[in-house]
């Protein structure tokens, strides 16, 4: 009941356009307005399903209150997560494909693979892809999809580095931290009528809801959601047996690169300075490693010819 | 070729140490001691404070080899940032425009011959299920990935979850928890 009245209250806020102030009324303001503008326009792809035609109001807009209420304030089904995964995904990889190279990618399913078994979660089909692409970064989406760029694993030394980054964006999965983002910015208000209907463009109607999830890539995390990843990431490459300092070696590596370097412009937009990484983690880190004697595996790790 | 078992054991550990060898500048992030010895159980040499530069000499898993004015030995690897830039986006200068740049979202990524990728390719970006699709072809089952695993012989490790740092020691970033 509670949960409904704030809801409510959300989409008043917004559908009032008075929500100064109120980030979450802000938010789903904007992406009413930004779906507004949308259907005003000739679509280069995919209308939405539930065409918004020409409507002139927001008060037009098919969300239902209570569905926005379980969106906001609900928990995704390992199902959801995985087509919101999917979707965002797919838009990342018509950026950039894959890099036409199976061994390489075997080899990086195999490391995040043994990676991901130690973070303990169920119900997730990892998948993990190298992406051509000389830009260094590395993405995470929904429902167990991480991928690195060719310019990032080139940088890399040895396997307890590949196993630190992949940790990394595992632990964004597992925190769930982009569907976080989702919800505060409501981009899913109406997730809810995906979830409940059978309708077969279902995945349309993520598309529409999640927006480009491309461009999510690009907006990036919260600084804390990016700290608690270099933690938790360290974490699981330590617990799968390699040595902890995989992932703090890339920061090194990182923080060493020309500032104005392009490749890196991305990432330095949507993750803190590497040097405020490394600070920060040596904060929670402390004294609480010494005793690992976890391995690098130089010579296993996969070198792109 | 010598037998590995043939090299004294000393000189392992100086290949091991040597392997690393830097000749860096750099900058220490946090105020650390510096041990003797890369142990913590060492005795303690000296200290650096937060924003000192220090010469890195070599690195052995979590610990690097640094001089800091008179004072030589260990420091831990997280408490010290290799290379130049000083403390980074939270301190003295801000070395990485981009990197504190947020508020900025029309800042446009210059195109001329650099491959890095930008948010207009990835706005523009289309579905694309062919390679979405290419990505089922390597997945694995955790008995496989356990498998992997046991071929280099890694094995699990358990351990709990670090702990957030208290607020106080947190790097500065005020647009994170001052503002709020």
């Amino acid at each position: 009941m509670k949960t409904r009245t704030i809801a409510l209250l959300v989409s008043m806020l917004a559908l009032g356009g008075t929500a100064h102030g109120f980030d979450l009324g802000k938010a789903l303001e904007e992406r009413l307005n930004q779906e507004l503008n949308k259907s005003s326009q000739p679509a280069p792809k995919a209308e939405p399903a539930t065409q918004p035609g020409t409507a002139t109001s927001p008060a037009k807009q098919k969300i239902d209150v209570n569905q926005l209420g379980f969106a906001l304030f609900g928990d995704y089904t390992p199902e959801q997560e995985s087509r919101i995964g999917k979707q965002v995904s797919g838009d990342l990889l018509g950026a950039v494909p894959l890099v036409r190279d199976d061994k390489l990618q075997r080899y990086v399913n195999q490391v995040g693979n043994w990676v991901a078994l130690q973070s303990g979660s169920k119900g997730l089909a990892w998948r993990f892809g190298v992406l051509d692409t000389e830009d260094i970064n590395a993405f995470a989406a929904p429902g167990g999809y991480v991928f690195v760029t060719k310019g990032l694993y080139r940088r890399l030394n040895n396997e307890a580095e590949l196993a630190g980054v992949l940790g990394h964006e595992i632990a964004h999965v597992t925190q769930r931290h982009h569907l976080k983002v989702l919800k505060q910015s409501s981009l899913i208000g109406a997730l809810g009528q995906v979830a409940g209907s059978k309708a077969k463009s279902s995945d349309q109607a993520v598309q529409n809801l999640i927006g480009n999830g491309a461009e999510m890539m690009a907006r990036g995390l919260d600084k804390q959601a990016e700290y608690e990843a270099d933690r938790i990431g360290m974490v699981y490459a330590a617990r799968a047996g390699y040595t902890p300092w995989g992932l703090p070696d890339v920061l090194q590596d990182l923080a060493g690169l020309p500032a104005k370097d392009e490749r890196t412009s991305l990432l330095y937009k949507t993750h803190p300075h590497p040097a405020d990484r490394l600070t920060a983690l040596g904060e929670s880190v402390g004294g609480q490693f010494d005793a690992l004697q976890g391995k690098d595996l130089a010579k296993r790790f996969y070198r792109i010819p | 070729m010598m037998k590995p078992n043939t090299i004294p054991a000393a000189l392992l550990l100086l290949m091991a140490t040597t392997s690393a060898a830097l000749a860096a500048s750099g900058t220490v992030l946090r105020t650390d001691k510096i041990y003797s010895q890369p142990s913590a159980t060492a005795s303690v040499a000296g200290s650096a404070a937060k924003g000192a530069s220090v010469t890195v000499l070599a690195k052995q898993g979590g610990w690097l080899r640094v001089t800091s004015g008179k004072t030589s030995g260990w420091m831990r690897l997280l408490s010290v940032r290799v290379g130049a830039g000083g403390l980074g986006g939270s301190g003295l200068g801000d070395v990485v425009g981009a990197a504190t740049t947020k508020s900025d979202p029309s800042r446009v990524v210059a195109v001329a011959g650099l491959r890095g990728l930008n948010e207009e390719d990835l706005k523009k970006a289309s579905f694309n299920a062919e390679e979405l699709a290419r990505l089922d072809k390597w997945t694995m089952t955790p008995a496989q990935g356990r498998s992997f695993a046991g071929q280099a012989g890694l094995v699990a490790v358990k351990l709990p979850l670090l702990v957030e740092p208290k607020p106080a020691q947190a790097p500065a970033s005020p647009s994170t928890w001052e503002v709020n």
